[in-house]
C-alpha cells in the first residue's frame, strides 16, 4: 500500500496545526508543494519539511510516524483515506471530520472529534477530555482510559470504549443509562475493524452499557462501554 | 431426443424480462431466519396474482453473512421495478421487521456484468423507530438500527435491484400423477442447488398451467386444456393416451445461463430415473414465441 509517510524529527518547541496535512487536503499536489505547506497561519510558520522526514507519495493513507501531544488537529476536516498516528497526538483529533479512518496507537489529547459529522476514530491508548464534544454523527472507539464530559454535546455518532469509566467524572448528567445490551449492529462493525492495525481488529463481545446523550442535544447519541 | 426412454419434445420455454432483488436474512438461528424468509416468500408463486414471486434461495453460513450468523437468501422477481420496490418495503415491513432476532442485508451489490440499481430496503423502514433509529455507516454501506421490543432491529438501507428472467420452465408428462410428483421432487432437489434462481410454486412444482385468454371476457389466462389430461377428448390435445398427469417446473433466474442451467439439471435428474419411473415426455410451455423475448429451446439447454 502506497503511504505518504510524515516522521516527526524532533518535538517541536510549539505547538503544530496538522489540519492540512489530509489525504484530501494534499490530493492533487506535488510532493515539493507538500513539503512547503505551512503547519501554522503566522508569517513564521514553520514549514512541513522543517519538521518532519517525508517519504512516499501523495496518497490515500498517511502515516505519522515518531507522532507526540505537540501535533494538534490531525485529521482536521478529513473526507476520505485513512492517517496512521504512530504514537500520541494533540487536541482536536478528527475534528470536523467527514469520511475516512484514523487510526492512533498511542494516547490522544482532549476533544478528540469535535463537530465530527462522518468517518471513523480508533485510539488504542487514552483520549483526553470532551471526547467526541459536539458530535454529529460518525464512530470513535477508544481502548483505554476517557477524560471529562465524554460526549458532551453530542447529537448523534457512537463512541465505544473498552475500558470502564469512571462514570461521575466522565459522562455528564445528560448521558443516561440504557442498560446493557448484545447490540447486533456491533458484529459488523467488528468484522469491519479485523482487516485495521488496531487493538479494536479483535473485538468480539457484542455486550455493551448503552448510555445515550446527550440528553441536551436530542440525545440520538451514544456511549457504548464494552462489558466484559 | 430421447433419453433413457423419456422423450425430450424440440419445443421451447418462453420467458420474460423481469426484475429481480435478494434479501440476506439471518437471525439468532437458522429456525428464526427460515420463519421470517418463509413469511416473506409466502403467497409470492406469480405475479399474476401476487404481485411478485419469491422463494428461499439457499441456505447462507455465518461465514456468508454480514453479520455473521447463519441465514438464507431470498430472491423476488416481478415484472417491473415499481412493484418491486413496493413489494419488497411491504414484505420487509410485515414479515422481517416483525419476526424475532431477524436482521437483513442486501443480496445484491457488486456484480460482474450486471447493470445495478439501488432500490430500498430499510430506508422507509427506519421510520418505526419513532425518531429513536439511527443509522451507521459501516465500510461505505448504511445500516438502520431500529429499537424494538427484541432489541434492535438492524436492517441495510438498500438493496440491488438487477435485470432478470422469469417463466423458464419445463412440463412433465407422466402416466400417472404420483409418477409426475415424484420425478418432480427430484427434479426440484438438484434445482435448488443452482445459484440465482428460485422455482416458486409450491414446492417448485405447479399443476395450474395455463394459456393466455380465456372464453370468459374478464379471464386473461386460463387452464392449458392441451395439457389436461381430461380433456384428451374434448380438445385439440397435446398429450399421449398413456399421459394421466403433467407438472410444471417454472423457473426465475437472474441470467439466461441461470434459468437454463436449472432446467438442464432439473431434466437430466429426470431422464436418470427412466421411463420405468412412469415420466414418457419432457416438453415446455410457450406462447408461440410472440409474448417473451427468451427462449429456453430443450435440445440446445440439454447440450449446454
Amino acid at each position: 500500500m502506497i503511504s505518504l509517510i510524515f516522521t516527526l524529527k524532533s518535538t517541536p518547541a510549539l505547538k503544530l496545526d496538522c489540519s492540512r496535512l489530509t489525504p484530501n487536503g494534499l490530493a492533487g499536489l506535488t510532493m515539493p508543494q507538500v513539503s512547503n505547506l505551512a503547519l501554522t497561519n503566522n508569517k513564521t510558520s514553520p514549514k512541513v519539511v522543517d519538521i518532519f522526514d517525508i517519504s512516499g507519495s501523495v496518497s490515500e493513507n498517511i502515516v505519522f510516524k515518531n507522532s507526540n501531544t505537540q501535533l494538534h488537529f490531525i485529521g482536521h476536516k478529513m473526507k476520505h483515506g485513512q492517517i496512521t498516528i504512530e504514537g500520541d497526538c494533540g487536541d482536536f483529533l478528527g475534528a470536523n471530520m467527514q469520511g475516512g479512518t484514523i487510526l492512533c496507537n498511542g494516547n490522544a489529547g482532549d476533544r478528540v472529534g469535535d463537530q465530527m459529522r462522518r468517518g471513523l476514530i480508533l485510539i488504542d491508548g487514552d483520549a483526553g477530555d470532551y471526547l467526541a464534544s459536539r458530535m454529529i454523527a460518525g464512530t470513535i472507539g477508544v481502548c483505554g482510559s476517557v477524560g471529562k464530559l465524554t460526549g458532551f454535546a453530542m447529537k448523534r455518532g457512537t463512541i465505544l470504549l473498552n475500558h470502564q469509566p469512571d462514570l461521575h467524572a466522565s459522562f455528564h448528567a445528560t448521558m443516561q443509562d440504557c442498560g446493557t445490551h448484545n447490540l447486533p449492529f456491533l458484529a459488523i462493525l467488528f468484522k469491519s475493524f479485523q482487516a485495521l492495525p488496531s487493538k479494536f481488529s479483535t473485538l468480539e463481545n457484542q455486550r455493551v452499557q448503552r448510555f445515550a446523550g446527550d440528553l441536551a442535544c436530542n440525545g440520538n447519541g451514544e456511549i457504548l462501554v464494552l462489558q466484559p | 431426443m430421447n433419453i433413457n426412454g423419456i422423450t425430450i419434445d424440440d419445443t421451447f420455454a418462453e420467458a420474460f424480462n423481469m426484475r429481480a432483488t435478494r434479501v440476506v436474512i439471518t437471525g439468532l438461528n437458522l429456525k428464526w431466519a427460515y420463519h421470517a424468509a418463509n413469511a416473506m416468500t409466502g403467497f409470492a408463486t406469480s405475479v399474476i396474482g401476487c404481485g411478485v414471486e419469491a422463494d428461499i434461495e439457499r441456505e447462507l453460513n455465518a461465514d456468508e453473512t454480514p453479520d455473521g450468523r447463519l441465514g438464507v437468501s431470498v430472491l423476488m422477481f416481478a415484472t417491473g421495478s415499481k412493484v418491486l420496490m413496493q413489494q419488497l418495503e411491504t414484505r420487509m415491513g410485515q414479515c422481517i421487521l416483525t419476526c424475532p432476532s431477524v436482521a437483513a442485508f442486501a443480496g445484491i451489490e457488486h456484480r460482474e456484468g450486471l447493470e445495478i440499481d439501488q432500490i430500498n430496503l430499510g430506508a422507509h423502514l427506519r421510520y418505526f423507530g419513532d425518531g429513536f433509529q439511527t443509522s451507521k455507516l459501516i465500510a461505505a454501506k448504511r445500516y438502520w438500527r431500529i429499537p424494538v421490543m427484541d432489541g434492535e432491529f438492524l436492517v441495510q438501507e438498500s438493496t440491488g435491484m438487477v435485470r432478470a428472467i422469469g417463466g423458464g420452465n419445463f412440463l412433465i408428462l407422466a402416466t400417472s400423477q404420483e409418477s409426475a410428483l415424484n420425478a418432480s421432487e427430484t427434479a426440484i432437489e438438484v434445482m435448488k442447488k443452482v445459484p440465482n434462481v428460485i422455482m416458486p410454486f409450491p414446492g417448485g412444482v405447479v399443476r395450474s398451467g395455463s394459456k393466455v385468454g380465456s372464453k370468459y371476457p374478464n379471464m386473461f389466462a386460463s387452464t392449458n386444456d392441451a395439457f389436461c389430461p381430461t380433456l384428451k377428448g374434448l380438445t385439440k390435445t397435446e398429450l399421449d393416451d398413456d399421459i394421466e398427469s403433467v407438472l410444471e417446473i417454472v423457473i426465475d433466474g437472474l441470467t439466461f445461463d441461470d434459468v437454463a442451467k436449472a432446467m438442464k439439471v432439473g431434466i437430466e435428474a429426470i431422464c436418470a430415473l427412466g421411463v420405468a419411473s412412469g415420466v414418457q415426455r419432457i416438453s415446455a410451455g410457450n406462447y408461440g414465441g410472440k409474448l417473451g423475448p427468451h427462449h429456453f429451446k430443450l435440445h440446445e439447454v440439454l447440450k449446454k
